[in-house]
């Protein structure tokens, strides 16, 4: 703002105090009013719908969607459309561009918007902000909110399985892969790739197992399973899309 | 402070009295009260602008709520945690409610949260001279968010503990000081008990800290600044309209002193009056 705007504002504003309501009791009215109600929301909803304690902690096994609480459901969605599908796309996008560049932007908007008009009529490029930003969080949301729940059970449509890949096989399920990666159109879409051809990369077990222990974030790190579970899964997994189909 | 003795006092009030102008001549509280209370703002403020002091709430009754938890919460990864938490939904007198009114309470922090950033956002709020408000106010929502998400593994089950798992990941993937950041969240290369006291510790002692110093300072800015009057106030827009229908006169002078100009009919200026409203 040009400093005749803000004289212009200070004017106005004391003028707007002059001609105004003392705090008490009239803005502490409302103010009490709106949080009473919001308390009393929170204890009808901690009545309606009781808290729930879920499973004990398991390292071993993830046969759980690792989700999170849903006002991060934007975020995990963001995973999933930068889920490392091509060049342009790199998860890196998702875990550290996207969000810090929001952050930034949320912290010093008001040294980008100097402009002295208020009205959000007459402010286009806000009003369309609001818009766009609040639409796509709560696309997102939604979208997270209705992400396939359950890692698919029983078998995958592979098939072609010898035994150790049936082993392997189980282990994947067990350890809800499903909830991050597809295989043959089973599962979730993202963060995850899709594993269908998994084997065409060619890589060996040693290879495999290796990035099972210690792959690239968010994907966790399965180096608690057991040798012989790793062996099977990593089979498994450098068949898919060649001996596996 | 002046008071008129009309007859004998009550002893009780009188000494009431003498306490309050004592502590009064010292800090300024009385005084200091009045001036909070009865400080002038502008006459439109709207019900939107109740959003702020909501949020305040929402944190006060998380504070409490949390103290209570606390009392009973053990942060051991050997089962305790986990059978704690069992143990305040299902033992504890109104345990399950306290539980519940913290977990329903982070969510609604959020969305109020969100809704009074909204409100501060379309207000322009943010302008000349509230910036720093607005700065400390960001501050504030990611530190809620970030209430949210240490809140979430204490609970110590699946479901938490590998959403907090891949969220760790996310932070350490940053580039350069991301393994620092995962080393420090996890207290160490693993997940294990040290990171659970660890979150415990920023969940209970660190961000509240953090919370409760940026609310001061917030309402710090919101006090001396003033609360900022709706753009669209009654004030604003008689003003507004004056303006306005002072600009169609000059309009109009100007089209009259030109030659060859059309004379309006006298019942212009009202009907353009009329549209403007
Ligand atoms: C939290 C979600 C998540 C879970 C659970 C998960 N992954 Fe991943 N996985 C990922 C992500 C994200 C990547 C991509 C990482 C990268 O390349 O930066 C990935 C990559 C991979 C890759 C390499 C794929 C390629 O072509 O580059 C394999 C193989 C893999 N995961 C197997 C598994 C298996 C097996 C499991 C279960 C034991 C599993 N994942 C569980 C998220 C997950
Ligand atoms: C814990 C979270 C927060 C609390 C407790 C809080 C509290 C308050 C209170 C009590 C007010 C007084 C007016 C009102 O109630 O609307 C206020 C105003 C304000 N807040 Fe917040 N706030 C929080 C988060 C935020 C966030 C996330 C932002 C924006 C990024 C923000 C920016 C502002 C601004 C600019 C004002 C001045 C508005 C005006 O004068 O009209 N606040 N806040």
């Amino acid at each position: 703002m040009k400093p005749a705007d803000k004289k212009a504002y200070d004017k106005d504003y004391a003028q707007a105090k002059k001609t105004g309501k003392p705090f008490f009791p009239y803005a502490i009215y409302k103010d009490t009013v709106i949080a009473g109600l919001t308390v009393i929301a929170i204890i009808v909803l901690a009545i309606t719908i009781r808290v729930e304690v879920g499973e004990p902690v398991n390292p071993a096994t993830t046969d759980f969607i690792p989700r999170p609480e849903w006002y991060f459901y934007f975020a995990f969605e963001l995973l999933k459309i930068f889920a490392n599908q091509n060049v342009l796309t790199p998860v890196i996008m998702a875990t550290f561009m996207v969000p810090n560049i929001l952050i930034i932007l949320l912290v010093v908007w008001p040294f980008i918007d100097r402009g002295p008009e208020r009205r959000i009529w007459k402010r286009p490029f806000a009003l369309g902000l609001t818009v766009i930003v609040t639409g796509m969080l709560c696309y997102l949301t939604w979208l997270g909110a209705n992400s396939p729940a359950g890692v698919a059970k029983g078998a995958l449509p592979v098939s072609g399985l010898d035994e150790q890949a049936t082993k392997g096989m189980a282990v994947y399920m067990a350890n809800g892969c499903g909830s991050c990666h597809m295989v043959a159109g089973v599962g979730a879409p993202g963060p995850g790739p899709d594993l269908t051809n998994e084997g065409a990369k060619g890589w060996d077990n040693a290879k495999m197992i290796a990035w099972l222990k210690a792959p690239k974030a968010p994907m966790p790190s399965y180096a608690s399973l057991p040798p012989q579970e790793l062996e099977d899964l990593s089979t498994f997994l450098n068949g898919l899309g060649t001996k596996y189909k | 402070m002046t008071t008129k003795d009309i007859g004998p006092k009550n002893p009780v009030q009188k000494g009431t009295e003498a306490t309050i102008d004592y502590v009064d001549e010292r800090s300024g509280v009385k005084t200091g009260t009045r001036w909070f209370l009865f400080r002038n703002i502008p006459a439109g403020t709207s019900w939107f602008q109740t959003l702020g002091f909501t949020a305040m709430v929402v944190f006060g009754m998380q504070a409490i709520t949390g103290i209570i938890l606390a009392m009973y919460y053990v942060p051991d990864t050997k089962g305790g945690a986990y059978q704690s938490i069992e143990y305040i939904t299902n033992e504890v007198t109104w345990g399950w409610l306290v539980r519940g009114m913290h977990k329903w309470g982070a969510s609604v922090m959020i969305i109020v949260v969100f809704l009074h950033m909204a409100r501060v956002f379309i207000w322009g709020a943010y302008k000349y001279p509230r910036e720093l408000t607005w700065i400390t106010g960001s501050f504030l929502l990611l530190l809620t968010m970030f209430m949210g998400l240490t809140g979430y593994l204490l609970v110590w089950d699946q479901k938490a503990y590998w959403a907090t798992v891949v969220a760790v990941n996310i932070f350490a993937s940053a580039p350069i000081v991301g393994p620092y950041i995962g080393d420090i969240l996890r207290a160490g290369p693993e997940f294990g008990p040290a990171t659970l006291s660890r979150f415990y510790s920023i969940h209970m002692l660190v961000i509240p800290g953090a919370i409760a110093t940026f609310i001061g300072l917030h309402l710090y800015f919101i006090v001396r600044l003033g609360i900022s009057e709706p753009p669209w106030s009654k004030r604003r827009l008689r003003i507004e309209r004056d303006e306005e229908d002072a600009r169609r006169a000059a309009a109009r002078e100007k089209a009259k002193a030109l030659p060859g100009s059309v004379n309006y009919p006298a019942s212009w200026p009202v009907e353009a009056k009329e549209g403007a409203r």
